[in-house]
């Protein structure tokens, strides 16, 4: 049966043009005065509207949304707020708290908040303002990867003329007669100010990591902390703070302006019984072996093979598909018969790969060189690692030389099962790593080993095992 | 068993007289970053930050101005600056060609820009040129997968590249004769 989208217009890039909906030549910085004007919900239409509510209504109506983080984790955005300590009943005040937006994207394949930062940033800045008037935040610190130099200029720019329009700062829209801001009550209008820094990374995968953030947000190195306590309890300068995606933060004021039921008529159902449902638009970039690759914008659920025909003008030089990586290499892979594989939250059970990661899947064509695709993401893992547990720094390097050594063709068959136990063991046994970047590592490596084993054996030169036969040494192998 | 804590004989820091973190420096980073966090140390990022795009690496005097001017340890600032990429704490090339070498680029063609690249500079991946004009690395994924392969130039990215293209950027890069300092990321030189 063809796959029918539900979503008939785009959300989160109502503003910027994407097929089927609009033509990517078309695509540009959205000014403030813009954003106010154009889009889905008028820009700053939802933020007005949050500040009619109390924060805990609108925290309320995320989590009935039951949006899901969209950073690779699809951690249930609403619940996570509730985990911040209750503020004080009398005054409303939660005491210092923090948000970190997580715009490391690092990700191998991963290219989708790039989108938003590039041509919409007061669509994320108002997901900003949302989330902090819910959490009862005042400042925001945007975690932005260092390499993404123009996205922090834009980012910056626009947060200017945030400021310069009242959404953040001392005077402005948290402080207007309208609100139900309990600071503003409390303190005759003008005691609630929302800040909002861009903090620029430096070169390391590991500080998407939410706890490494963190200590790249306090001047340390990106050293993944152990948990607990959770961020939402002691995070940033030991207070609490919450960590979100960009994309997670950009569909808040869709869900509050439009209320989540409508939210909620986008995505798919669960298939699995008694699974949470994948609700919400979901922004997928396409890389690898596709004609048109690129960012689109679509229902969660859609089938793999719909997103390359349909979408993205088929395989390039009408190649066969071989496999792709469902979103990030830390989710492992799909094999030849998983083209069908639909991109939702169910990814994982229904298909074993570790997850639906950041949604962006990699397609390789049949020419390609798994094994060869098995290399490249050792290497990443080896080079990220950021070694403070065993497993993932000796384990990632054992891993990276066993590959390297298949590919050029000198591994032995006993490589492979050595390589397979290694990855077995990083980051599968609850406790013996910090973060859950061994276990990506793992995913990668297991999936594709196992999903395709002939390429595997056909590069190794069988173990010779002697065995002795009647008296007589005869070589055998394994 | 007890340590012996003196001063290594081979530990020499270049100095001079001239201050890396100049007053203009320290009164943007007072003025506009400071109070943005509730501690100090949290601007340890925007100093590395502000000395590597002013000179293109981060010398041993600029972490001990910084660790100085943010009331830390040495010690300290070198802890962080080693850990992130972007910071090279040894001289490079007037301007960083950073390869990526990730899923995305690998496959759909990577290695024949990096070859491009070793060709025209004449070096190999890692290396500067004898004129100190380029530096070329391979580094990870730059976020720009759907247009494969790609590569920061300094600080400027370029997609869809072939070598043809690579070739021609690296002629513009070295016509412009403008530095390319603040560009990059990787320190192909340390690992962690
Ligand atoms: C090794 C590693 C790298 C990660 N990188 C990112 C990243 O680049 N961007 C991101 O949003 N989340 C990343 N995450 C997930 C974050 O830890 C965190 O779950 C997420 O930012 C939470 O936001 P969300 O709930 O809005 O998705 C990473 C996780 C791990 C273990
Ligand atoms: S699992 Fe790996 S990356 Fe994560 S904290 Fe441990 S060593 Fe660092
Ligand atoms: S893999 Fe090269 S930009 Fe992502």
């Amino acid at each position: 049966m063809p796959w029918t989208p539900k979503t008939t217009r785009p959300i989160l890039t109502s503003r910027i043009p994407t097929p089927p909906y609009g033509d990517w030549s078309k695509r540009h910085i959205v000014s403030y005065d813009e954003y106010t004007k154009t889009g889905v919900v008028p820009g700053y239409a939802a933020l007005r509207k949050a500040l009619t509510m109390t924060p805990e209504e609108v925290t309320e109506e995320v989590k009935k949304s039951q949006l899901r983080g969209r950073g690779g984790a699809g951690f249930p955005t609403g619940l996570k707020w509730t985990f911040l300590p209750k503020p004080d009943a009398a005054t409303g005040d939660g005491g210092v708290r923090y948000l970190a937006i997580n715009a490391d994207e690092s990700e191998p394949g991963t290219f989708k908040d790039r989108l938003l930062c590039d041509f919409d940033p007061h669509l994320v800045l108002e997901g900003i303002a949302i989330c902090c008037y819910a959490c009862r935040i005042q400042t925001a610190y945007f975690y932005i990867r260092g390499e993404y130099h123009h996205q922090a200029k834009v980012m910056e720019n626009a947060i200017k003329e945030a400021y310069a329009a009242g959404v953040f700062g001392k005077q402005g829209f948290f402080n207007g007669a309208a609100t139900k801001n309990p600071f503003s009550n409390a303190s005759g209008g003008t005691g609630w100010a929302l800040d909002c820094y861009v903090h620029r990374g430096a070169g390391a995968y590991i500080c998407g990591e939410e706890t490494a953030l963190l200590e790249g947000l306090e001047g340390k190195r990106g050293w993944p902390r152990n948990k607990p306590p959770f961020p939402a309890i002691k995070g940033l300068f030991g207070k609490p703070t919450i960590i979100n995606n960009v994309e997670t933060l950009a569909h808040l004021p869709f869900i509050i302006h439009e209320g989540a039921g409508e939210f909620m008529k986008q995505g798919c159902e669960s298939s699995i019984k008694g699974a949470p449902p994948s609700y919400g638009t979901k922004l997928m970039g396409m890389s690898g072996h596709v004609n048109k690759p690129g960012v689109f914008e679509f229902d969660l659920g859609i089938p793999l093979r719909t997103f390359v025909e349909q979408y993205c003008g088929g395989m390039r030089g009408g190649k066969k598909f071989k496999g792709a990586i469902p979103g990030g290499i830390s989710m492992g892979i799909l094999g030849p018969d998983q083209y069908e594989a639909e991109l939702d939250f169910d990814i994982g059970r229904k298909h074993n790969v570790l997850g639906l990661g950041t949604a962006c899947p990699t397609v390789f064509d049949e020419d390609t060189d798994m094994v060869a695709v098995a290399r490249n993401i050792a290497r990443f893992f080896k080079h990220e690692s950021c070694g403070q547990c065993t497993p993932c720094r000796e384990g990632s390097g054992w891993l990276y030389q066993l590959l390297s050594r298949i590919e050029e063709g000198n591994g032995k068959s006993k490589d492979l099962d050595l390589a397979l136990e290694i990855a077995t063991s990083m980051g599968t046994m609850p406790g013996t790593t910090i973060c859950g970047l061994a276990d990506g590592n793992n995913w990668a490596i297991r999936t594709i080993m196992n999903k395709f084993p002939d390429e595997f054996q056909k590069r190794v030169k069988p173990t010779f095992v002697p065995v002795r036969l009647g008296g007589l040494a005869v070589g055998a192998g394994v | 068993m007890a340590w012996i804590t003196k001063n290594s004989a081979g530990t020499q820091i270049e100095r001079r007289s001239e201050p890396y973190l100049t007053p203009a420096m320290r009164k943007d980073l007072s003025e506009r970053i400071l109070p943005r966090y509730a501690v100090k140390q949290a601007c340890v990022l925007p100093c590395l930050h502000t000395i590597q795009h002013e000179y293109g690496w981060v010398p041993a005097q600029a972490m001990e101005e910084i660790a100085e001017f943010l009331g830390l340890k040495p010690s300290e600032i070198i802890d962080t600056a080693s850990f992130y990429e972007e910071y090279w704490l040894k001289p490079k090339g007037e301007h960083l060609i950073q390869v990526c070498r990730s899923i995305a680029c690998e496959f759909c063609g990577q290695k024949d820009i990096t070859e491009a690249c070793k060709r025209k500079l004449g070096i190999d991946v890692g290396e500067t040129t004898d004129d100190g004009k380029f530096t070329l690395i391979e580094l990870e994924c730059l976020g720009s997968c759907g247009s494969a392969p790609a590569a920061l130039v300094d600080e400027t990215l370029h997609e869809n590249l072939t070598a043809a293209k690579i070739e021609a950027i690296i002629d513009q890069t070295a016509k412009s004769g403008a530095h390319g300092h603040g560009h990059g990321s990787h320190n192909g030189s340390h690992g962690h």
